[in-house]
């Protein structure tokens, strides 16, 4: 809803603005909808201003229609994915986090949702040498452990500084905070191509983890929680499809009465993002804890849903050294 | 006065010049849309009852909670609609409304370059890529949002209709996309929660009745099936304001079956035995008592029939 002010367009002046508001046509939405004849003779106005009035405010305030061949062509060059540096995970997403999707990570806890994410930061950082912004809803997040899965990449102190200042870290409790972080990005310093020092493109934005913030405000008879959520989720949307970034975010999870386990924040969350991936813990013979973690796709559109790996968390960086590849945003091919 | 006057003169000269222009390059576009029109009733015959397809201005409501194949479907019915007459397709220019931010161009393309390279075969194989080319200049995409910017999307979309008389499929995915947001704006009133989707609602009503476009639009169930119940139950309760409810004449309730061990020999032996999700649509009808289940399953070239 936009309140009609004077001198949003050509035209619109004081005067107008004041007799279209005794019309009781206040926002941009009522002159849109009304009869531009009868607005034009009550309002005492020329009917050709006023329709041209109506023309330029239609394209200031709605999305112009793009053909889908432009829009193919605009995503085939601008389309990237980003390895999460761990194989069976890659193989998984189809190669790693896409850019413009959402990916969501749900698990119990020491599921390793928050493992994962670090890795994954950590590679893209150093790696792909594109910067991170991780938020953080926990207060999880360490730069020491950071540096210690960076140690187990790279013995350069000078590599592992430069990776370490790509991830770009905000600490919010609350969903009114991350509204405004992510609103705050959207606005400001995404619109910069790079970031800070360090270099490279914002290419991923992390939310571990998005259920601690959306949770609380949910429940009862109350619509405004679930508002917030669609807030939170039409904005990293937005995010993620015009800036070209991925979006990961984390969730817990609940049981369904059949007791089978789901991720949470129910049935509107779901619809919210592109890809799913259950963690859980895989229970070792051997007693003790076990950094042996399954990953089942629960949610895809490339992939059949309900394949599961199995990786290690110990083992995130050297199971790549093994393989000598180095993924790199490869630009999509048309199949 | 005087300039009250004058503005008055020329507001009514305006108008003789307006009506004089409009009647004389509207007609053949009017023409156009009264008779060229593509009917959409036999967009997807498995669907629909016997001679019961969509008929022209038809809204058709896709319900189901998430993971049900909804937009798979809709896929389906778009790359239908974008092919060739000549690959089996309807050849029409669809508009894709995106609320949800939910539109996987990758996988629409994957599924639209499956089917064109299935049913070209060797011949015109030369040029696919400009095969695909011309079908996706046949869709147009649009993104809103908020509910008010649907409203004036709607408008906006209204210069469209009157210029291509090839549109004949409006796409909504998702319709429900800003219940929650409405809902919270509206305070305490349910008027006031449902005034902006029944003011679209009304908007397409006319542009329906004026344009004669079919609608195929999704809706996020908000409930879940608990007891996996029929999809007559609880869950399927349409839940969005009743003049949209007044719009639909057609709803697929879209659900998940029970996945079936497919055979190697029936499938196109990729990895041998592997389980096959299906999915169960069951079609009703507000106004009709005539009903219809079928299913299907989705696999990289879309949605493939089940029988």
């Amino acid at each position: 809803m936009v309140v009609l002010r004077e001198g949003m367009c050509p035209g619109l002046d004081e005067d107008l603005v004041r007799d279209l508001r005794n019309a009781d046509i206040k926002t941009v939405e009522d002159l849109v909808s009304s009869d531009t004849e009868k607005l034009a003779q009550k309002c005492s106005v020329s009917y050709k201003a006023l329709l041209a009035i109506r023309r330029v405010l239609l394209a200031q305030h709605t999305a112009f229609p793009v053909s889908g061949a432009d829009l193919y062509e605009e995503l085939l060059s601008s389309t990237a994915i980003l390895s999460s540096g761990n194989p069976s995970l890659d193989k998984l997403l189809d190669s790693g986090f896409y850019t413009g999707e959402l990916t969501e990570l749900s698990g119990g806890p020491g599921s390793g949702k928050s493992q994962v994410c670090f890795a994954a930061s950590v590679h893209i950082s150093h790696h792909l040498k594109q910067s991170v912004v991780f938020v953080d809803t926990t207060g999880g997040l360490t730069a020491g452990r950071l540096l210690q899965m960076l140690e187990a990449e790279t013995g350069s102190r000078e590599e592992q500084m430069e990776a370490l200042q790509r991830i770009h870290v905000f600490r919010l409790f609350d969903v009114f905070s991350l509204l405004d972080c992510l609103y705050g990005l959207r606005a400001g310093i995404l619109q910069q191509a790079s970031v800070g020092g360090g270099g490279g493109s914002v290419k991923a934005v992390i939310v571990d983890s998005v259920s601690a913030v959306i949770a609380p405000v949910l429940g009862g008879k109350q619509n405004e929680g679930m508002s917030l959520m669609t807030q939170v989720g039409g904005v990293l949307k937005t995010i993620a499809k015009d800036f070209n970034i991925a979006a990961l975010v984390t969730n817990h999870v609940t049981r369904s009465l059949s007791g089978e386990v789901q991720p949470g924040l129910g049935m509107s969350w779901s619809h919210v993002p592109r890809t799913r991936i259950l963690l859980e813990r895989v229970e070792a013979a051997s007693a003790g804890c076990s950094s042996l973690r399954s990953a089942t796709l629960i949610k895809s559109s490339r992939q059949p849903c309900n394949i599961r790996v199995e990786f290690d968390l110990q083992r995130w960086s050297r199971s790549k050294r093994g393989s000598e590849e180095m993924r790199t945003p490869e630009e999509m091919d048309s199949a | 006065e005087r300039g009250r006057e004058t503005v008055r003169c020329d507001c009514v000269t305006g108008e003789g010049s307006w009506r004089s222009l409009t009647s004389s390059s509207l007609s053949p576009q009017l023409f156009a849309r009264l008779e060229a029109r593509r009917c959409l009733k036999d967009i997807e015959p498995r669907l629909f009852p016997a001679h019961g397809g969509p008929e022209h201005g038809d809204v058709v409501e896709l319900h189901g909670p998430e993971g049900t194949g909804k937009t798979e479907l809709l896929y389906h019915l778009l790359c239908r609609c974008v092919m060739p007459t000549a690959a089996g397709g309807l050849e029409v220019e669809v508009i894709f409304v995106d609320t949800d931010y939910s539109l996987d161009m990758l996988r629409l393309v994957s599924i639209l370059d499956r089917r064109l390279t299935h049913s070209s075969g060797a011949a015109s194989a030369a040029a696919p890529e400009l095969a695909l080319r011309s079908c996706l200049s046949r869709l147009l995409v649009v993104h809103c949002s908020s509910s008010s910017q649907l409203v004036l999307t709607l408008h906006l979309l209204e210069t469209s209709f009157l210029s291509r008389p090839g549109l004949a499929l409006l796409l909504i995915d998702s319709i429900s996309a800003f219940y929650w947001l409405d809902r919270s704006e509206g305070g305490g009133s349910t008027t006031k929660q449902e005034e902006k989707l029944s003011k679209c609602s009304l908007l397409l009503a006319r542009l329906l009745r004026d344009y004669r476009i079919t609608v195929f639009a999704t809706c996020h169930a908000i409930r879940r099936n608990f007891a996996g119940l029929p999809a007559s139950s609880d869950f399927a309760r349409p839940h969005l304001c009743r003049s949209w409810q007044r719009l639909v004449k057609h709803r697929l309730l879209c659900s998940r079956e029970q996945t079936v061990d497919s055979m190697s020999d029936s499938v196109k032996g990729d990895k041998g035995e592997r389980r096959r999700q299906v999915f169960g649509v069951q079609y009703t009808s507000p106004s009709l008592p005539s009903q219809r289940s079928s299913s299907f399953y989705v696999s990289d070239g879309g949605v493939q029939s089940e029988f």
